[in-house]
């Protein structure tokens, strides 16, 4: 029942495809034949003359099983072409080095993030997306904005996740408290755990300056400096003066540590509440058991007003590499497994958070506290797009300042400083 | 000092004389090695003038065929009757040929640009197609291995050409020819640096040399993020990222953390050499004292460090100085109240010494090693006339162990002393480079020159740029160490035996 | 004044035993906590006490059982053989080039010894990425072999703490071989290497210790291909980010059954170890 289900949905979107293809192309074979195979659940003519198809998929050991599993479903679909899948372990974070090092004996379709894009579009090795209308269509906005450049999308939308949110054990934070920092903070002291998070890495830390209303806005025409949305300076420091006697406040219960410790802290006791990554979800559902609670981030009380924590969002994508050697064969099997179904199966057995606008309005994913927790964090978030490689360095430099004992959270002026400091710096190629 | 004056010293003296006149000539000596490396390019000059000479002489006094030889690999030894090696000069010359016209000139005749095919996009139906255009890497790498296979075949030319010269005047004398079973079994005798070189240098030469010329060239060119191959052509830019690291003014963040991570990596260099050395001998010392009982067991506790794989004790470490980690829950419970020191994350001073301080965890025990050895070494009489001289432990120590130990390993010092400008794995592993900075282009403050490069390398492909601070990190190596080893007492005695 | 030179040579000793005892108690506790907690059953990658409380094989077990994408046995095996085959040809490289420099003249000797110190003094790190792509010309990207002969290769280099060791060794003893008409070669294996146990030993072990720790060069040359790692990049992706909440407790135990042999045959080669160390060092 699901393969037909599959089948018919795979051929619902060629059709799309087509339909949004057929008019850029006025020739070719694609879209004749495009055509004539409408209808058919085994449309094979999109393979154009490719046969005896071996394509090399990577995507992270969680995922592998089901990736497995859904090659095989797509290799079943198309029965007269003799497809031969292998599907390799390879981390998303590392999808890109491993690129650009040799992208000839990488994999044809792979999974990455949505900060390494530009970086891939840059040396030319990932694919622009063939079925570019059916993505747009079937996708989150935002996802697809990400993956756009000059107008061309370079990757298909796999999940909309890649974030950070609230982990808390409901013992320790009381129902009702996890909306506000200082409350998370107060329980945690209470019962004498710790709340944790990793200021000193800007993937964090921007939350400090993100909350304060300053974003970032893509990069200058040189493709390495960063641009920034215009922001009240008075705003931003007073966030960051916020935070940093929050944390001066409750020294002994917030840690700034790497956030594999938060699970770590959970299953040992010694944490509370900590802001964690959303591949460590599955770590501390097992850590916690009953006692697990997730939400998106919590507001902070600036000079009497209750701010929502806005963070840094990622997505991750499918990507097709430019060097695959059955380019149409790689796009089709790319397209497929960013399908709502496949989204849905990895929401379900995973617990990603699709980008698909379908599978995010399924009851599964509604139901899902850890993904409606992201994916509600997502509509306060700045995308890890188009974000320069001095990006990062400065702005963990300024979760470290404002956590540093030394550093006095009343001073306006030095945090003045420290803020227009990162910013020179990160500018400054 | 005359000789005479010299053997009346007593061995005391002679050696407080020994230890002044080393220091006295340092600088005499660091002259000499700048020296020296003139000499060396004058030799080479004069050296390459002669081979041209000889080459000529050889052929307007050579018979008509050591003539053809010139031509045709090994005709000289066929005329002669040496069958086998003038084949095999043959095949050389065949297969050279052959490798040039199929893989060498087509990468060599686009050395000076490094390809001009642009990468393009292609349509293939309502898909795209990527039809890649030159790959700058891969043009400038095979140009490189044609340049070497070419220098090869020349000397095996000119090897030709002489020994059918060589042939030539035996014949004349008649003197006997060798054969070819003869010449093989000069290979374990006279010729026997031959047979004992070929397979390593061979081996350097390929994964060793080759590659090092190919990255010293990436540093003239703009090999990185923007310009990666096989998507997109990278080509000469000449000193560029030379200036961009040197040149504070124009280099921008690049110029400022170049010059900041010199400075950093000469004072961990110099903490890291002298705490090793300095805290390791007096351990050393201790444990060889006389007296001491359980010596091995003492010596074994430490060398059992030695044998953990670095990237496990290090990444452990790592983990005990995090402000959960063991280090602070042990003073935690020393104290009775909550410790939580930041070692690593977030003040940089505080994370320079503690990589300091770890380092000597990793390196002592080598101190320990090689100083029991040496001290178990030191001439007893030297003790015996400080003694009558009146010396107690304590002056016996700072008058004749340290000076004999500085002395015997004053080279190994140095090479530690590079050692450590290139010591990537305590920084690396133990704080990634961190606290990070805004700063530093793509580095820490703990960072080192070696491990920004790596860094810039893996993480940001920045090759150009990897390449040149590669190149300057040489100089500076290579300098203290070749000084040092011509001032090395191994060089001048190494043929005392002979 | 004898009896206060003896109590003061004890009070000194006593001195000198507790420092000892203090500091080789600060240099094994890292081993120490290492293979305490390999065995440690609760808890995630970290606790926040010193001494486990409560002690089981699991992550010994799992390393060997639960073997989806991370092989620990494979990485363990293949490491053996490479460092075994390495090791040869490395050990082999160094004497030959070291006896070469040092027992027999030739003409342009010096200079090869200079280069070879030059050589020396380059950043590794830079040539990974040509060495990367002459392997792949040699069609020999991502396999065992190119590893083997990446940790060889070089091995040649390295010649100086037994050139320094060979040139203890008196010259007499090759001329009145030479006189009873033994050739170089005889000479070489006859006479120099029963002679030169302590700097075989000490290559032997360099060279073969070399393979369990390189976690850089072999990344880059086996890419994705994760059935031919080698245990050093196969515990260090066990604490990558994607696996630290969950593995940190197997690559510990991972890393004491790599430390363990080594640890052992480093003991029982010590002695060989410290003299070649010491004769080759101070020479060279």
């Amino acid at each position: 029942m699901k393969k037909i289900i599959a089948g018919l949905l795979a051929v619902m979107m060629m059709a799309t495809a087509f339909a949004g293809c057929g008019g850029q192309t006025s020739t070719g074979e694609g879209s004749s034949n495009g055509s004539s195979g409408e209808g058919s659940s085994t449309d094979t003519s999109l393979f154009g003359e490719e046969d005896n198809i071996s394509l090399k998929v990577w995507g992270p050991d969680a995922s592998i099983n089901l990736l497995k599993k859904q090659c095989d479903a797509f290799v079943a679909l198309y029965p007269e072409k003799k497809i031969s899948i292998e599907v390799v372990a390879q981390g998303e974070s590392d999808a890109a080095t491993q690129l650009l090092n040799d992208a000839s004996t990488a994999a044809d379709v792979f999974g990455l993030p949505s900060d390494q894009i530009n970086k891939l579009v840059n040396a030319k090795v990932i694919q622009e997306v063939a079925f570019a209308d059916e993505v747009k269509a079937n996708n989150d906005t935002n996802v697809v904005e990400a993956a756009t450049i000059d107008d061309k999308i370079y990757a298909y939308p796999e999940t909309a996740d890649n974030g950070y949110y609230l982990v808390y054990d409901n013992s320790v934070v009381k129902s009702g408290d996890e909306a506000k920092l200082e409350t998370i903070l107060e329980d945690c002291k209470a019962a004498g755990k710790k709340f944790i998070m990793d200021a000193g890495n800007g993937f964090y830390s921007c939350m400090f300056v993100f909350t304060g209303g300053l974003k970032t806005d893509g990069l200058e025409e040189d493709g390495l400096t960063q641009k920034f949305t215009d922001y009240n300076e008075d705003d931003v420091v007073a966030t960051m003066q916020a935070f940093s006697k929050l944390f001066h406040d409750y020294s002994s219960t917030f840690q700034s540590l790497e956030v594999s410790n938060i699970a770590s802290g959970f299953s040992s006791g010694t944490c509370g509440a900590g802001i964690d990554g959303t591949w460590d979800v599955v770590a501390n559902q097992t850590a916690l058991g009953d006692k697990y609670g997730a939400a998106k981030l919590p507001t902070i009380n600036v000079n009497g007003e209750d701010k929502q924590i806005v963070s840094m969002f990622g997505y991750k994508y499918v990507g097709v590499n430019a060097a695959a050697k059955f380019p149409r064969a790689a796009q089709i099997l790319a397209n497929y497994l960013t399908s709502e179904d496949c989204q849905l199966e990895r929401a379900q057995e995973l617990g990603w958070g699709p980008s698909n606008k379908a599978a995010a309005q399924s009851d599964f994913v509604k139901n899902n506290v850890t993904i409606s927790a992201i994916l509600a964090q997502a509509e306060n978030s700045v995308a890890q797009a188009d974000l320069a490689d001095q990006f990062w360095d400065p702005m963990g430099n300024l979760g470290n300042q404002l956590i540093a004992e030394k550093t006095d959270p009343t001073n306006t002026d030095a945090m003045k400083q420290l803020l227009n400091e990162t910013l020179t710096n990160i500018k400054d190629v | 000092m005359k000789y005479i004056d010299y053997k009346q010293l007593n061995p005391f003296q002679k050696f407080a004389y020994n230890f002044t006149e080393f220091f006295k000539k340092l600088p005499g000596r660091v002259a000499a090695f700048f020296k020296a490396i003139g000499r060396f390019f004058v030799k080479l000059f004069t050296g390459i003038g002669k081979g041209v000479a000889n080459y000529v002489t050889r052929f307007i006094k050579g018979d008509f065929a050591v003539k053809l030889s010139y031509l045709i690999f090994g005709f000289g030894n066929f005329a002669k009757g040496q069958i086998i090696k003038g084949l095999l000069f043959l095949a050389t010359e065949v297969a050279y040929i052959y490798f040039m016209i199929t893989f060498g000139w087509p990468n060599l005749s686009k050395f000076n640009t490094l390809g001009t095919v642009e990468t393009q996009l292609v349509d293939d139906g309502p898909f795209k197609k990527t039809v890649f255009g030159d790959n700058s890497m891969l043009i400038l790498l095979y140009s490189v291995v044609t340049i070497a296979v070419t220098f090869v075949v020349l000397f095996i030319y000119i090897t030709n050409t002489k020994s059918a010269y060589k042939l030539q005047q035996l014949k004349s004398e008649g003197k006997h020819i060798m054969t070819f079973k003869e010449e093989t079994k000069d290979f374990l005798d006279g010729k026997f640096h031959v047979t004992m070189l070929s397979l390593p240098v061979t081996l350097i030469a390929i994964f060793t040399i080759m590659p090092l010329i190919f990255m010293i060239l990436i540093a003239f060119t703009n090999y990185n993020k923007s310009h990666m191959p096989p998507g997109t052509l990278f080509t000469w830019v000449g000193f560029e990222n030379f200036s961009q690291l040197v040149n504070v003014t124009t280099g921008g963040k690049r110029g400022v953390t170049f010059i900041e991570l010199t400075q950093w990596t000469i004072i961990w260099a110099i903490f890291a050499t002298f705490t090793n050395y300095i805290l390791g001998m007096i351990v050393a010392l201790m444990i060889n004292k006389k007296g001491i009982k359980l010596k091995s067991l003492w010596r074994t506790l430490f060398v059992i460090t030695i044998a953990v794989p670095q990237f496990v004790s290090l990444l452990l470490m790592n983990q005990m100085l995090q402000v959960n980690g063991a280090i602070n829950i042990l003073l935690s419970d020393i104290t009775g109240q909550e410790v939580a020191i930041q070692f690593l994350n977030t003040n940089a001073l505080m994370a320079r010494i503690t990589v300091i301080i770890i380092n000597c965890w990793v390196g002592i025990p080598y101190t320990i090693l090689s100083a029991s050895g040496i001290l178990m070494n030191i001439p007893a009489d030297l003790y015996e006339s400080a003694r009558i001289d009146g010396a107690g432990p304590v002056k016996q120590f700072t008058k004749i162990t340290l000076p004999y130990m500085l002395f015997v390993t004053a080279p190994s010092l140095i090479t530690q002393f590079v050692g450590n400008i290139n010591n990537f794995n305590v920084i690396y592993l133990l704080t990634g480079g961190g606290p990070s900075t805004e700063r530093f282009y793509q580095a820490g403050y703990t960072d080192i020159l070696v491990t920004w490069l790596f860094k810039l390398t893996m993480n940001q492909q920045d090759y150009d740029l990897a390449a040149a601070i590669g190149i300057l990190v040489f100089i500076v190596c290579a300098t203290l160490s070749l000084i040092t080893f011509n001032m090395s007492k191994s060089m001048k005695d190494e043929e005392a035996f002979s | 004044m004898i009896k206060s030179y003896k109590a003061r040579r004890i009070i000194s000793n006593t001195i000198i035993y507790i420092v000892l005892a203090v500091l080789g108690i600060i240099w094994v506790s890292p081993l120490v906590y290492l293979v305490l907690h390999s065995f440690r059953a609760e808890g995630l990658a970290t606790v926040p006490y010193l001494i486990p409380h409560s002690y089981s094989f699991d992550n010994y077990i799992n390393l060997f059982v639960n073997t989806g994408t991370l092989n620990f046995p494979r990485w363990y095996l293949n490491t053996f053989v490479v460092a075994c085959c390495a090791c040869v040809i490395s050990t082999l490289s160094v004497l030959m080039v070291s006896y070469a420099f040092s027992r027999l003249r030739f003409k342009s000797r010096k200079k090869f010894i200079n280069v070879g110190m030059i050589l020396g003094m380059f950043p590794g790190f830079m040539t990974m990425i040509a060495i990367y792509y002459l392997l792949k010309a040699m069609n020999l990207s991502q396999t065992l072999v190119a590893l083997v002969i990446c940790y060889s290769a070089g091995a040649g280099l390295g010649f100086q703490i037994s050139k320094g060791f060979f040139d203890t060794i008196p010259r007499a003893l090759d001329e009145a071989a030479t006189v009873d008409g033994a050739t170089r070669n005889q000479i070489f294996w006859k006479i120099i290497l029963p002679m030169s146990k302590p700097i075989v030993v000490y290559t032997v072990l360099t060279s073969f210790i070399g393979p369990w720790t390189d976690f850089i060069l072999c990344k880059l040359i086996m890419g994705d291909n994760r059935d031919n790692y080698t245990v050093a990049i196969g515990l260090q992706l066990m604490v990558s980010n994607e696996f630290k909440v969950n593995y940190f407790k197997q690559f510990m135990a991972g890393s004491v059954l790599v430390a363990v042999p080594i640890t052992v045959l480093f003991l029982m080669m010590q002695k060989y170890y410290v003299e070649g160390v010491t004769a080759g060092g101070v020479k060279g």
